[in-house]
């Protein structure tokens, strides 16, 4: 759905800059090649310092093209990340969830985009390797009707769901997706669970990103001089916003860096 | 213990400074020490040190190109190439360069005279050698017109071989020392010694030797014949993946084959692997691309890291048998990315391949714990497996990760943050044009190049590239990334400046990445420029226009931007650290972790920091020569210290918390500097050192009340306290404004047993705290008021007693009450009785010695105040050993006192009986924990919303709401100002009443002991045995470590003309077998040079000639050194 955008030559277009952080191994590389290529590979080479890859998102209205930049997890790169974060406008915190210990490093992540990374930046939980878990192979367990945001409505059922689930023999899940929604809703994130594997999620995660960009920080965009990419969020008013997705946005953002 | 420092002084004195460095002593200098320096240039083993140093002429034979050579070599003053520089001795090796002398081509010569190389002949290790003292097999003095002191060496190039190779002619250098008769002298005297030492080594060297390519080459297999052709050969030498796999490339377009030719005459004329010579061919042969299968070995050499493999070939072998089956989480990290290395190299699509990374890496993670593994490293040695063997491999890793590349794989990354600042900077410099580009559409430049440093272009070049990258990057140093780096950019200069954003940056880059090998010029008319790639275009750039970017240019500018990225890397660190300590660090304000983080750090860094200091000493006298444990690891001239620089220590020891509490509180600091010298051996002993940070520091107080907290801190003692239990103790007492909390914290650190009792002893221990915690005054969050109705009301005149004179009379009604409302221990057993009795008996011998309310009793004890402050000291200790598990007491029978103890509603109960216990559970203690100057913005405003009511009797009962109860020096200390100073009288009284609290506390131990001295005997005895042993012990080691000094202050003082009589004796049998081995040598130029290796070991013949440096006028004397 989203490739589908150069049809559609007159929409606007801007760009944003996402980030991936995320424990080493949980798949955020896996993730960016879904949602670039639509391919899948094992063994996918470390990530030295940062890849970057773009990929165009379509909406309804404009379209948006990411500018990824997908970090090495290894813990002692973690030092390097202010350099990728630098800027951005969207971060992917990435958790595997069959590994408890990825969700804690993925919590620290989003404490140190909330307090460092540009305010308003629109931050997405995601719980990846779904594939792993009993729910993995059928997409509509996920939350994937809820893709505008990350409403709470959504969780809920899946939260049921993932709970259940944990009692199932077989199943390599550790996380519990009410656990980790429950946080994100704490924290205002938008929140998935998906399958770099499978494909499941994968698309709608980016396209809720780019849908809960503020108009105003596309508007201004990066074309800004260097200095601007903080600035941009202010108080400038976007011309688009009448697009309906505004004020939820808005709400967003603001809960992003209310902390 | 005799103090360190005066035996240093001695030592230091001994050593003529100018010759000789003690690297560990300057290792805290911003500036790197000579010997690192010098280690540096010649890549030499952390375990060398300048010793010697002279300006020296080397003459070489003239280079031809046939292998005849004989008779020009003879000539040596009339032709061949003369280079004029440095001749350094070290322990194990002779080094001459040219740098930073110049370069004075022969006059004769064509090869020489233009070439310069780009670096104009002054790479790091510039024209000359770099020799293993072991590998020279002798040393003739020469007759020389202009020069006194004229040395032949003769190497054992070519001659460990059991194999003889065809036309071979030994290799002979020649040097003529320029300096004082003496300053030469001097020189040959330490490089005979040297010599000696350094023929144990043969051995190794001979090893390490037979197994480079370079000899198999020389060896009579024809190097231009493929090997299937020729089968009589000997097998060859392991030369990387390659060999199975193919090398990447194209073997025909690289000139393989002619590149190896030329390299045989190099190595003919010049030398090779330990025994080469380094003239400008060399560094052009390298230049234009090394051979594939002398590329390990060339690497291995010019790297340095063949000295490390020389020094200790087993070593990676040992490594793995070691540590074979053992986990570690840099195991499981390489595991993940193994498949992932090189993937499209076929090598690394075999078990075979995959193999060999898997043990470089395993290993060197376990040799350099600290570093362990870091992603890129499996890049970095899988592409140098093509090319090497393991073990080159391993070794040639870790000179990469100690000294070619500082600090980039360590847990911070922090050198390659810093070279990444370093790059920009020379971005900014030569092209401020496109920086400005950049700077304008905020590309930041770092995420593009920090690849290509990080994994030395391995993989952003095609292969073939990168490792002509490689070879002259393991020649020169660091500074080739930043030269490609910067021709990389200057040669994409126009395209890059039209781009607006990070992708098209990248994708610019990625592209020329993927073109490198296509014509640099293709429309151009001439071929020749046609003929020209963009790699060699991207050479010529990166070591033309950028042959000003020297390693002194990058040292510069680390060390101008070493701060800046230190300091943001550790704010992130302690930002993420904080962030992450959990709920309970939710208590304190972020200023307040902030605080203690740092405090946690520097306390550590500078505790570990005097640990090392007294390590080395310690070793440092044990063994003269202070080889480190293993050859490899981090440098011994690293720095340490900082949170930035790699993995820090995480937890601290008891001592350690006495440091950090003493940085906290002021009762924590010690009364008496000298006595808590003396504890912490040989401490304080190294004052007068520059490097000795705490020479003036608080010393720490030691005091059980510190053990306990120590105790109830860690969940670990052994283990020590990390910055997450610091904080969840500091936040349990500081961060609920509770009086409770405050009282039960307190009541609990006394339970010992854990079953909410606290006893007798337990009692006055807490008692004791109590005195101890407020012998410095209570910094003004205790206000004593006549009345309980008006807490703000000013002190009563009639009263005049201060604030800490009340305080003791409060303590010692604490006691009092403590027991008069105390539990028996055994209620079933004549419980009232036991009461009535314990409580009279211990009223009665309160009375006798506790001091009541009366001031004039308070005031009485003044006189005696210091002695007893004295016994009170060791008193303090002798009762703190003598904690018990409390069922030794709680047995009725044991106790003539009759067990009693007090509950946490009793212990409450009495705090709260006294206005000024209660001010102290709620205001005092928590406070007097010092932290940041801004307290928790909860807890401030919890203060200023109570000014008045602070502690009333009204309210203890009832569970108070917590902000109410919150207390903070703001408001109180404006309601007091009674800041009393701990005044000598004062001091006196407290004294006092430790000493009284201490004898009670020793009697009722008596008691018990005797007691239980009848049941125990045995176990008593045993007790004993153990001390008789320890001191028996004591001397003995003391013993040792005299001795073992002095041998290495001789050693030192040896070193550089020591006057040591036994030295002395050593040296003069040496010269004996000198002289003896000369005899030899005389009879071996006369024709017999070609006699087997080792036949003749150490074999002194009768005749004696006199040493050559006795003699100066005989006209040529020869020292050989045959093993």
């Amino acid at each position: 759905m989203s490739e589908s955008a150069g049809a559609n030559g007159p929409k606007p277009s801007s760009s944003v800059k996402l980030v991936l952080l995320g424990e080493a191994a949980v798949g955020k590389s896996s993730l960016v090649l879904r949602f670039v290529n639509n391919d899948f590979q094992e063994n996918k080479e470390p990530t030295i310092g940062a890849a970057f890859l773009t990929q165009k998102c379509a909406l309804p209205t404009r379209t948006i093209k990411f500018e990824i930049w997908d970090t090495a997890g290894q813990e002692r790169f973690a030092s390097l990340a202010p350099m990728y974060y630098r800027n951005a406008q969207a971060a992917l915190v990435v958790y595997d969830v069959t590994k408890p210990s990825s969700l804690t490093k993925a919590k620290h992540w989003v404490a140190e985009l909330q307090r460092q990374a540009s305010p308003g930046i629109v931050i997405a939980l995601v719980g990846n390797k779904l594939d792993l878990t009993n729910d993995g192979g059928d997409t509509s367990a996920a939350p994937e009707t809820e893709t505008e945001s990350a409403g709470p409505d959504g969780d809920e059922a899946a939260g049921e769901e993932g709970e259940e689930q944990d009692a199932t023999p077989g199943d390599a899940r550790k996380v519990s997706t009410r656990e980790a929604s429950g946080y994100a809703d704490e924290e205002g994130l938008l929140f998935f669970e998906t399958s770099a594997k499978t494909g499941t999620n994968v698309v709608d995660v980016f396209t809720a990103i780019a849908n809960a960009i503020p108009e105003s920080s596309l508007k201004t965009g990066r074309g800004a001089a260097g200095a601007g990419g903080q600035n941009t969020l202010g108080g400038r008013s976007g011309d688009d916003s009448r697009v309906n997705l505004g004020d939820r946005n808005a709400a967003t953002a603001k809960e992003g860096c209310a902390c | 213990m005799m103090p360190w420092s005066s035996f240093v002084q001695k030592a230091q004195s001994l050593i003529d400074p100018a010759n000789f460095n003690i690297p560990s002593l300057s290792s805290n200098d911003d500036n790197p020490s000579k010997a690192s320096l010098f280690r540096q240039q010649f890549r030499l083993p952390d375990s060398q040190n300048p010793l010697q140093e002279i300006t020296a002429d080397l003459v070489l034979p003239l280079p031809t190109s046939s292998s005849g050579t004989g008779e020009a070599s003879r000539r040596v003053d009339k032709a061949g190439n003369r280079y004029t520089g440095r001749l350094h001795l070290s322990e194990r090796f002779i080094c001459f360069s040219t740098q930073p002398t110049s370069f004075l081509p022969s006059s004769t010569l064509s090869a020489s005279t233009s070439w310069t190389g780009q670096t104009h002949g002054t790479g790091p290790s510039g024209n000359g050698f770099t020799l293993p003292l072991s590998c020279i097999r002798r040393v003739e003095r020469l007759h020389s017109a202009t020069h006194v002191f004229s040395l032949a060496l003769t190497t054992w190039n070519g001659l460990l071989h059991k194999q003889q190779e065809p036309n071979f002619v030994p290799q002979r250098l020649i040097l003529q020392l320029v300096g004082s008769r003496q300053a030469c002298e001097r020189f040959c005297d330490c490089l005979k010694k040297g010599l000696r030492e350094a023929m144990k080594e043969v051995d190794n060297l001979r090893a390490v030797v037979t197994d480079c390519y370079s000899e198999y080459l020389l060896s009579g297999a024809k190097p231009s014949s493929k090997e299937e052709t020729n089968p009589n050969a000997r097998q060859p030498p392991d030369a990387g993946l390659g060999m199975l796999f193919r090398y990447p490339g194209d073997a025909r377009k690289l000139r393989d084959r002619s590149k190896m030719r030329l390299w045989g005459e190099y190595f003919r004329e010049n030398g090779r692997n330990t025994t080469l010579v380094r003239q400008p061919t060399f560094h052009k042969l390298i230049r234009v691309g090394l051979p594939n299968r002398l590329r390990g070995e060339i690497w291995e050499l010019s790297s340095g890291s063949l000295f490390l493999r020389v020094r200790s070939p087993k070593l990676y072998e040992e490594t793995l048998v070691k540590f074979e089956g053992q986990e570690s989480l840099a195991i499981d990290e390489i595991e993940k990315d193994l498949n992932r290395s090189l993937p499209e190299y076929p090598g690394f699509q075999s078990d075979e391949g995959i193999g060999r990374l898997r043990r470089v890496l395993t290993a060197y993670s376990w040799t350099n714990a600290e570093i362990g593994y870091c992603q890129a490293m499996n890049i970095v040695v899988a592409a140098l497996l093509i090319y090497m063997s393991e073990a080159q491999a391993f070794f040639l890793l870790s000179v990469l990760c100690d000294r070619l590349l500082p600090g980039y794989y360590s847990t911070t990354m922090y050198g390659t943050l810093l070279d990444q600042k370093v790059f920009e900077s020379l971005v900014e410099k030569t092209m401020p044009v496109l920086w400005d580009h950049l700077a304008k559409h905020d590309v930041q430049l770092s995420v593009v190049s920090l690849p290509w440093f990080l994994s030395l272009y391995i993989n952003s070049m095609p292969l073939v590239f990168a490792f002509r990258v490689l070879d002259v990057f393991f020649l020169e140093g660091p500074k080739v990334l930043f030269q490609v780096g910067l021709a990389i950019l200057r040669i994409n200069g126009e395209e890059l400046l039209d781009i607006q954003d990070d992708g098209a940056f990248i994708s610019v880059l990625k592209s020329y990445f993927s073109r490198l090998d296509e014509s640099a010029h293709p429309r151009s008319e001439n071929p020749k420029l046609r003929a020209i790639t963009r790699f060699q275009e991207l050479m010529v750039v990166a070591f033309k226009e950028f042959s000003g970017i020297t390693h002194s240019t990058i040292t510069e500018q680390r060390d101008k931007h070493k701060g800046a990225v230190l300091e943001n890397i550790e704010n992130f660190a302690k930002r993420t650290s904080i962030r992450n300590l959990g709920p309970e660090s939710k208590r304190l304000s972020v200023d307040d972790l902030g605080t203690i983080y740092d405090r946690f750090y520097e306390v550590l860094y500078q505790w570990q920091q005097q640990q090392k200091l007294l390590e080395d000493e310690r070793r440092r006298q044990e063994k003269k020569k202070s080889e480190r444990f293993s050859i490899l690891g981090p440098p011994v001239d690293q720095e340490v210290g900082r949170v930035g620089l790699g993995p820090s220590p995480t937890h601290m020891d008891y001592d350690a918390f006495r440091e950090f509490l003493a940085a906290t509180s002021k009762w924590a600091v010690s009364d008496t500097p000298a006595s808590a010298r003396k504890d912490s051996q040989g401490y304080g002993s190294l004052k007068g050192n520059k490097s000795l940070l705490w020479a003036n520091r608080r010393q720490p107080a030691d005091h059980e009340f510190m053990q306990r907290l120590y105790r109830k801190w860690s969940t670990d003692p052994e283990e020590g306290l990390n910055l997450q239990m610091v904080v969840n103790g500091l936040a349990r007492l500081k961060g609920s404004p509770d009086i409770m909390n405050n009282i039960n914290y307190f009541f609990n650190l006394y339970d010992d047993s854990g079953n909410g009792q606290v006893d007798r002893e337990g009692i006055l221990k807490i008692s004791e705290a109590l005195l101890f915690l407020s012998r410095r005054g209570f910094e003004g969050t205790i206000t004593a008021s006549p009345s309980t109705d008006d807490l703000h009301g000013i002190r009563d005149d009639k009263n005049s007693l201060t604030t800490d004179e009340k305080f003791l009379g409060s303590v010692s009604a604490f006691i009092r009450r403590c027991f008069e409302y105390a539990d028996p221990s055994h209620p079933e057993n004549q419980k009232a009785a036991a009461q009535d009795d314990a409580t009279a008996e211990a009223t009665e011998k309160l009375d006798s010695f506790t001091i009541g309310d009366e001031e004039e009793d308070l005031i009485d004890v003044d006189g005696d105040s210091t002695s007893k402050k004295a016994e009170s000291t060791t008193a303090k200790s002798e009762s703190s050993e003598k904690t018990r598990p409390r069922s030794e007491s709680a047995n009725p029978a044991l106790d003539p006192n009759n067990p009693l103890h007090i509950t946490l509603p009793t212990f409450r109960m009495v705090v709260l009986a006294d206005e000024l216990l209660e001010q102290f559970f709620e205001s005092y203690f928590p406070q007097s924990f010092h932290l940041s100057d801004h307290p928790h913005p909860a807890a401030l405003a919890a203060s200023s919303s109570l000014s008045s009511n602070l502690t009333t009797f009204s309210n203890i009962g009832s569970a108070r709401p917590s902000q109410l109860s919150a207390s903070s020096g703001a408001s109180v200390a404006g309601a007091s100002g009674g800041i009393v100073p701990p005044g000598k009288g004062l001091r006196g009284v407290l004294d006092n009443i430790v000493t009284d609290g201490i004898r009670m506390a020793a009697e009722v131990k008596k008691r018990m002991d005797d007691a239980q001295r009848d049941l125990e005997r045995s176990a008593l005895g045993r007790d004993e045995e153990d001390d008789e042993e320890d001191d028996d012990e004591y001397p003995h080691r003391g013993s040792v470590s005299t001795t073992a000094m002095a041998g290495g202050i001789s050693s030192w003082g040896a070193g550089a003309y020591g006057a040591d009589l036994e030295r002395r004796s050593v040296r003069e049998a040496d010269r004996d077998l000198l002289e003896g081995a000369e005899v030899e040598a005389s009879s071996l130029l006369d024709g017999k040079a070609d006699s087997e290796p080792g036949s003749s070991k150490q074999s002194p013949t009768g005749r004696a000639t006199r040493a050559a440096d006795h003699d100066p006028e005989v006209v040529s004397k020869v020292v050989e050194f045959e093993s």
